[in-house]
């Protein structure tokens, strides 16, 4: 199954490769400039002492994946299933919608994980501190664990929504809240406190911070990480049980 | 024979309302079979519910003996379905659209590939396999599907209008593929040409709210009905003794005029040939007789209350 969801996204891709690699490039130019040298006025340091635009890359590389995520998911789940093309025929293949859900999934982190690669490329050349090697290893693998739970996320939104108003409403919000709930380009220090501790406990954000705290404290720390794991686990889950019970299948 | 399918008072509801009402019925392996039946009768979400688009809210489908919702991933490998709706993805080619299901269902590339080019070179699609989907007509389409639905050689066919949105020729090679089909696939079609049905059939299937209300091949459901005649005569003038009289006569039913003309049934000939001779005295224009079909079923005033 995950063969045939990747070919299609292939030739998805190669159909409308200019427009696509266009957007590849254009993005992380976009964020760099616009939230990274904007920011970086204001706090040219974080505060944990790390220059901003270091401070700020893994945060860059998750809009970056949030973006292309978003993109598939929402043409899959949403747009191909309210206007009734193709999904309905993918849900009648010999397969459990968990195990469907997983493949949608599985692609969708394999199609942005080469979009974060081109991403992280063209960022190295426009960032003026040296990344260290550990940025370039660690942050795809982090990033991996963080699409996992947000095209979840989407995936339940995508799948219970069924007005492009609802949808678009939703997706306003949860843009909103990755950029300014989890502390990807305002640390939580500049919250008020108790809020700033309520938001760090949310799994997307804790997949970042600990992926700060690898990259600028080496400090790992299994039992936070594996909170997303799990959630987004049990999430696949779930989302298999919402799509079996919408479809009426 | 063996079942293929078999449903045991199958109940559907949608919005509380009863769109299948305890469908008990089965279908013979290699048996083409018709649904037909006025709008709202119910007959594509009979199809959604064999197929598995949708389940029932009541009874049990049993697809080649298995239950249908209990083993669904045994079961779903075995049919191929058409929608009424063209749900091919517009940003892929037709042969792509056809490859990505056959990948889905596990069919190995040179047997998908090889299975393609067969089905499009009967259906008369070559041509239009490296086409967008979305710049080629909705015909060649319904045709695309048609092949997307057999590519993992299901042995059961559902289709939902399947010649849908196609001109005469390519109305021909879908048929002619399909009649080539039966007997190796157990073929289950809707459709709202009563000709279409009328041609290929083993067994037709009349819905009429949620129910199946006549079922069996097309003489069997003209039962009481299939020997009877429809005559017309129009005279020059048709005078209201005349018409009395021809009314009176026996064995002649139905009998209603139009302006100068007659119409009526009648079981056999022969009661054409009473009434020409009680009429000799007046002027004939015209007459014409007609055997009665499914068309003439499926009026209301015949399907529901027979010829009196």
């Amino acid at each position: 199954m995950i063969k045939a969801l990747l070919l299609r996204r292939y030739w998805l891709l190669k159909h409308r490769f200019i427009s696509t690699i266009s957007f590849i490039i254009l993005f992380p130019i976009i964020f760099h400039f616009s939230i990274t040298k904007v920011m970086e006025n204001i706090l040219p340091v974080s505060s944990i002492n790390v220059a901003y635009e270091i401070w700020v890359f893994p945060a860059i590389i998750f809009f970056i994946a949030s973006s292309s995520t978003f993109a598939i998911i929402y043409r899959d789940f949403f747009d191909l299933r309210i206007h009734k093309i193709s999904f309905l025929p993918i849900t009648l293949a010999p397969f459990s919608k968990t195990h469907l859900i997983i493949g949608f999934i599985i692609t969708s982190i394999i199609e942005s994980f080469m979009y974060v690669i081109i991403a992280m490329i063209i960022l190295s050349i426009l960032i003026v501190e040296p990344l260290s090697w550990k940025i370039f290893l660690i942050t795809p693998i982090f990033t991996f664990i963080y699409t996992f739970l947000l095209a979840n996320i989407i995936v339940t939104f995508s799948i219970i929504s069924e007005r492009i108003f609802t949808f678009l409403s939703v997706s306003i919000f949860l843009f909103f809240f990755i950029v300014f709930g989890n502390g990807f380009i305002i640390s939580f220090d500049l919250f008020p406190q108790k809020i700033g501790l309520i938001l760090s406990y949310n799994p997307l954000s804790i997949t970042l911070s600990e992926l700060r705290n690898i990259l600028f404290f080496n400090i790992i720390n299994w039992e936070l990480i594996s909170i997303p794991i799990f959630v987004s686990l049990f999430w696949t889950w779930l989302n298999g049980t919402l799509l079996k019970r919408k479809l009426k299948q | 024979m063996e079942a293929s399918i078999t449903l045991k008072k199958v109940g559907k509801l949608v919005r509380d309302k009863t769109i299948l009402a305890s469908l008990t019925f089965g279908i013979e392996r290699g048996s083409l079979v018709a649904i037909i039946g006025d709008n709202e009768a119910g007959k594509s979400m009979l199809l959604k519910v064999i197929s598995g688009v949708e389940y029932q809210e009541y009874g049990q489908v049993f697809i080649n003996g298995l239950n249908a919702q209990k083993r669904r991933l045994e079961v779903m490998s075995s049919i191929g379905f058409v929608p009424h709706e063209i749900d091919l993805d517009p940003w892929l080619t037709v042969e792509q659209n056809i490859q990505f299901m056959g990948l889905l269902y596990g069919v190995e590339t040179e047997t998908m590939n090889t299975r393609m080019v067969q089905l499009a070179r009967e259906l008369h699609i070559i041509p239009f396999l490296k086409s967008m989907v979305s710049d080629i007509s909705p015909g060649i389409i319904k045709k695309a599907m048609v092949i997307r639905s057999l590519i993992h050689d299901p042995n059961i066919l559902i289709m939902d209008d399947p010649t849908a949105f196609m001109d005469a020729e390519s109305y021909r090679h879908t048929w002619d593929l399909l009649l080539r089909l039966r007997g190796d696939k157990t073929i289950l079609y809707v459709s709202q040409s009563l000709q279409e049905v009328e041609e290929a059939h083993d067994r037709i299937l009349v819905l009429e709210d949620g129910r199946i209300t006549l079922d069996g091949s097309l003489d069997k459901l003209l039962g009481s009905t299939f020997e009877y005649h429809q005559f017309q005569i129009e005279f020059e003038e048709l005078t209201k003794d005349l018409y009395k009289q021809l009314s009176n006569l026996p064995k002649v039913k139905n009998v209603s005029r139009i302006g100068n003309s007659i119409h009526f049934y009648g079981k056999e000939r022969n009661v054409f040939f009473d009434v020409l001779n009680a009429a000799t005295s007046a002027i004939m224009k015209d007459i014409s007789v007609k055997k009665l079909g499914l068309q003439d079923l499926m009026d209301a005033k015949y399907a529901k209350d027979g010829i009196h």
